[in-house]
């Protein structure tokens, strides 16, 4: 496990909305805007300089494309001059296909980013209608050539599927055009739909109908099947990495446990025991920092048990599974000796491997992640314990 | 008071014939309680009577009627329970009784249970006034009951007095009738100490009063009593009426009946059907009626939440205080935890208990398929008597068993005759007879194992005859039977609190009604789960619920992890009122499910 600690940006504006998403974001004003990295710089210093520094520095969003570039470089000089990034940290950025051009793009890798990530989420026409996206296809097929052009060390492309009414065949379609382009990553990610955004609204209404979970499968294990055969191996339930080295360094502290600091609305932090969160409106964000304090909203502790299941929830997502030897180390839990018939099960019906000490998942088995790490026992049953 | 002036007498009625109506409507006659307090004073007082409309406890009370001719009768009103459960009770009721009321429906007729009863009353010599109610309903048919008071009862029609206890017409009709028409009590006053206890009451300050009827001498405060049964002897502390509440007096003399309190600490210590007599002046021999009551059908009764055992273990002996009828003893399942092995009187007296100990207690139950208790006879000649499935011996070990039998009686419109025959040959039923008793109805009576009767008998009865027809049994002996022991399995491991004792030639049936119920509700799960009945090694009944393929949620990234972790906590602690059965989990619901559901 990384014990080196990751830095997160959030860069809260959009130029739209889109109709899926429930991350804290808005469709700021100019002047909002361009008081944001004022407020980030106040926030690092009221931060004041971490442990040991950040080796991945991730701007995600909202939209940091959206960001000027010399915005982004006064951030990123400001971290490299406090010392809050060690030598050779990997910069991270999402982008939209609208955003970028060969000058922006040079830009960014003038600055330092070495991963660019694409928020193409589909190259079909009808479902970028539906995803109320802003670019069209060839917007985002440039936007791909370009950026590989550029000299990224990583392109990554953002894909989502199983829309309304997505048949296998026009996901297969989707997703063998954007590996044409041969982007080294992909982040394919299921549609979700939450409550509090405009999909949700619309399912409630009965206007939107969500893939059942048959349908889901299917497309799951196809987006699997067909990244797969184009050279992409699934680390992970979403991510896809053309080799090793192109897997998401920042994303997998989180699946890792790693500490995390997160800035701006809505960031959240995780210190190995303490997760905290900031304030997720913007106004409210500003208004802590005005006050000279930092925009925390809450914070929360984790037991043992809460420590446990976030760990079985996060590494059953991933293809590398989980270290029971290093559980019972952290946690003193016998998680095998526990769950000696769910594992059997488990492996019986091929969900899983166990290889050493460690239990991974097969496909079939990140397919039912979240049941998996329910399912565990994680301390013994009172009743059973009481008997005799 | 002179005996002359005193009546016992009971109602016997079948459920829903209005038998709590017309006595209260007696009792608000005769005075003495307002209205407004009427609700709380009525005879059934228990909740789960009123609601179900059915006595479980018998409870009397003594009226006093200024009649027309000038002079103060004290009438005492016996309750009986109304369901075939509890008839040893009833026997008991009407022991203490000279006379009864027979309530017939006037638009439902004679039914079955009112026939049982009363041809119990007969045998206690008791004198028989039959009473018409429900005369207001619009399908009321007076004539055409007073037919079936001739023919089913054999009672003189015109004697019949036509009431409304709804509306209290002919109320005082019947007063008149139960003076003039109704024995005075015989006995003397002079003999030795006999006193019939017909029933009891607990009292968490006084303890334990007994309802008795006194045959022959007097009781009173002060002197030794002894119990002939079980031969105990208390101190008299107290005797009395009970007009609604406890009323003391001097004394009870031969024909009364009242109260006795004598420091008695449990019911479990007196029996029903006891004979108190004087211990200094003892009576030769014990009035007739003792018998013991005997659980028939017994189940497991678990908590749902297994940190409630205590609390369900305290809930049964208060209960068992009230109601002597109920055994019960430790039971474990590796499924579902500590829990008791009880017996009842009956289907409807589990019933009851179980809504007793859920409302009056506050406790979730699961309770275990019922079962009877089969006698075998094993190869060493040894016998044994086995109700739980967990006990039940090896069948290569077993030379015989056998099961109850049970006579059923069977009242309907004689259209429903063939449907019902059918039903009773489907549940293995013998000796089927049938007899007209009036115009369009007949009697069925035939010979069934008791075990047939446990699952929806008395729903289909229902169904089949749209709800004319009615039930009554009485046990009658035990018959060789051919009994399996089947077992369900999850993934292989046994539930041990789903095996039942079956007949063989159900054992398919029913294994495979399990199984579909628990594939309906048990979850799916990232497993494929195979559930089977079995009867040894034998697989007779199977079914699959197919796995989980895809529940992984695609985004977790960003740090907000604590509201993904949140989401499965929330369907852990969903999973907390699950049993483990090897890898799969199965909610208390699938065990409701199959455990209520009585439909083969």
């Amino acid at each position: 496990m990384s014990p080196e600690a990751g830095l997160y940006v959030h860069v809260p504006f959009c130029s739209t909305l889109c109709p899926y998403c429930d991350f804290a974001v808005n469709l700021a004003t100019a002047a909002r805007r361009s008081r944001y990295v004022d407020l980030l710089l106040t926030e690092i210093s009221l931060r004041g300089k971490p442990e040991d520094p950040f080796d991945t520095l991730y701007f995600g969003g909202g939209t940091p494309s959206l960001l000027p570039l010399s915005d982004l470089r006064r951030v990123i000089g400001t971290l490299s001059d406090i010392g809050w990034l060690q030598p050779g940290c990997r910069l991270f950025l999402e982008a939209n296909p609208e955003d970028v051009s060969e000058a922006s793009l040079a830009g960014l890798r003038q600055a330092g980013v070495s991963t660019l990530s694409l928020g193409v989420q589909s190259l079909d026409p009808e479902s970028l209608l539906l995803l109320g996206r802003s670019h069209t296809t060839e917007v985002a097929e440039e936007a791909i050539v370009l950026s590989r052009r550029a000299g990224f060390e990583t392109v990554s492309v953002d894909l989502i599927y199983g829309l309304p009414g997505q048949t296998e065949e026009r996901l297969r379609r989707d997703l063998e055009a954007a590996c044409a382009l041969s982007p080294d990553h992909f982040s394919c990610y299921q549609l979700t739909v939450h409550e509090k955004t405009l999909f949700g609204r619309r399912k409630n209404e009965g206007r939107l109908e969500e893939a059942t979970e048959a349908a889901q499968s299917v497309l799951f294990r196809l987006t699997h099947q067909v990244l797969e055969s184009a050279g992409y191996e699934a680390y992970e339930v979403s991510n896809f990495a053309r080799s090793p080295e192109h897997r998401s360094r920042h994303n997998q502290k989180y699946w890792a446990h790693a500490p995390y600091l997160g800035l701006g609305p809505g960031a959240h932090s995780f210190d190995g025991r303490t997760r905290s969160w900031n304030e997720r409106s913007f106004f409210d964000w500003e208004r802590r920092l005005r006050g000279s304090e930092l925009a925390v909203a809450g914070r929360e502790e984790l037991g043992v048990e809460e420590l446990l299941l976030e760990t079985l929830m996060l590494r059953l997502r991933t293809r590398e599974g989980l270290d029971l030897s290093d559980v019972e180390e952290r946690f003193g839990v016998d998680l095998l000796r526990l769950n000696r018939a769910l594992i059997d099960k488990g492996l019986e019906d091929e969900l899983l491997v166990l290889e050493g000490s460690w239990i991974r998942p097969t496909l079939d088995g990140l397919a039912v992640a979240d049941g998996l790490a329910v399912s565990f026992r994680l301390a013994p049953a009172p009743w059973k314990a009481a008997r005799v | 008071m002179s005996s002359d002036l005193v009546r016992n007498f009971c109602i016997i009625a079948h459920i829903d014939h209005g038998k709590s109506t017309l006595a209260d409507r007696l009792i608000q006659r005769c005075g003495g309680v307002a209205d407004r307090e009427f609700r709380d004073q009525i005879l059934d007082s228990m909740d789960i009577e009123r609601e179900r409309g059915i006595t479980i406890k018998s409870n009397s009370v003594t009226l006093l009627y200024s009649a027309k001719d000038g002079k103060q009768y004290q009438l005492n009103l016996i309750d009986t329970p109304g369901h075939v459960d509890f008839s040893h009770e009833v026997r008991r009721s009407l022991m203490s009784c000279d006379g009864a009321l027979i309530l017939v429906d006037a638009s439902q007729g004679v039914e079955a249970q009112t026939l049982a009863n009363l041809y119990v009353a007969m045998e206690y010599n008791l004198t028989l006034l039959p009473v018409i109610n429900k005369i207001d309903l619009p399908a009321a048919d007076i004539d055409r009951i007073r037919e079936e008071i001739d023919s089913d009862l054999g009672l003189d029609p015109f004697e019949a007095v036509p009431v409304s206890a709804k509306l209290g017409m002919g109320i005082d009709e019947l007063l008149e009738a139960i003076v003039h028409k109704l024995p005075p009590p015989t006995g003397d006053p002079d003999a030795p100490l006999k006193a019939l206890i017909f029933d009891a009451q607990y009292d968490s300050y006084r303890g334990v009063v007994t309802l008795v009827r006194v045959r022959d001498g007097r009781i009173a405060a002060g002197p030794r009593i002894r119990l002939m049964h079980t031969d105990k002897e208390y101190v008299v502390e107290e005797v009395g009426l009970l007009q609604l509440k406890r009323v003391k007096t001097r004394e009870l003399v031969a024909g009364a009946v009242g109260y006795v309190i004598a420091n008695i600490k449990a019911i479990r210590d007196i029996a029903m059907g006891d004979t108190i007599t004087d211990a200094d002046r003892p009576a030769a021999e014990p009035l007739p009626g003792y018998k013991e009551a005997k659980p028939v059908v017994f189940s497991s009764i678990y908590p749902i939440s297994t940190d409630e055992y205590e609390d369900l273990a305290k809930a049964l002996e208060k209960l068992a205080l009230n109601d002597p009828a109920i055994t019960y003893e430790k039971d474990s399942s590796s499924a579902l935890g500590f829990g008791f092995r009880c017996g009842f009187l009956g289907l409807l007296h589990l019933d009851v208990v179980q809504e007793r100990l859920e409302r009056e207690y506050g406790l979730a139950l699961l309770l275990s398929a019922p079962s009877v208790r089969y006698r075998i006879t094993l190869e060493n000649g040894e016998t044994k008597e086995v109700d739980n499935p967990a006990l039940y011996p090896d069948p290569s070990r077993i030379a015989r068993t056998e099961e109850p039998f049970i006579k059923a009686s069977i009242m309907m419109p004689e259209r429903y005759l063939g449907p019902i025959m059918e039903l009773c040959r489907e549940r293995r039923g013998e000796n089927l007879t049938f007899h007209y008793l009036a115009q369009g109805r007949v009697e069925l009576t035939a010979e069934l194992p008791l075990a047939e009767v446990l699952f929806d008998f008395y729903d289909r009865l229902k169904t089949l005859t749209q709800g004319y027809g009615s039930f009554d049994y009485e046990l009658l002996d035990y018959r060789e039977t051919k009994i399996v022991k089947v077992d369900i399995l999850v993934n292989g491991e046994k539930v041990d609190a789903l095996s039942q004792l079956v007949h063989e030639d159900k054992a398919r049936v029913r294994a495979l009604h399990y199984c579909e119920k628990l594939a309906e509700t048990i979850p799916r799960q990232q497993f494929r789960i195979a559930i089977q009945g079995t009867i040894g090694a034998k697989v007779i009944a199977r079914t699959t619920i197919n796995a989980f393929r895809k529940d992984v949620t695609a985004k977790c990234y960003g740090g907000d992890i604590t509201r993904k972790r949140k989401l499965l906590e929330k369907q852990k602690e969903g999973k907390k009122r699950m049993k483990m059965v090897g890898a799969v989990e199965i909610p208390q619901a699938a065990f409701i499910a199959v455990l209520k559901s009585d439909e083969s």
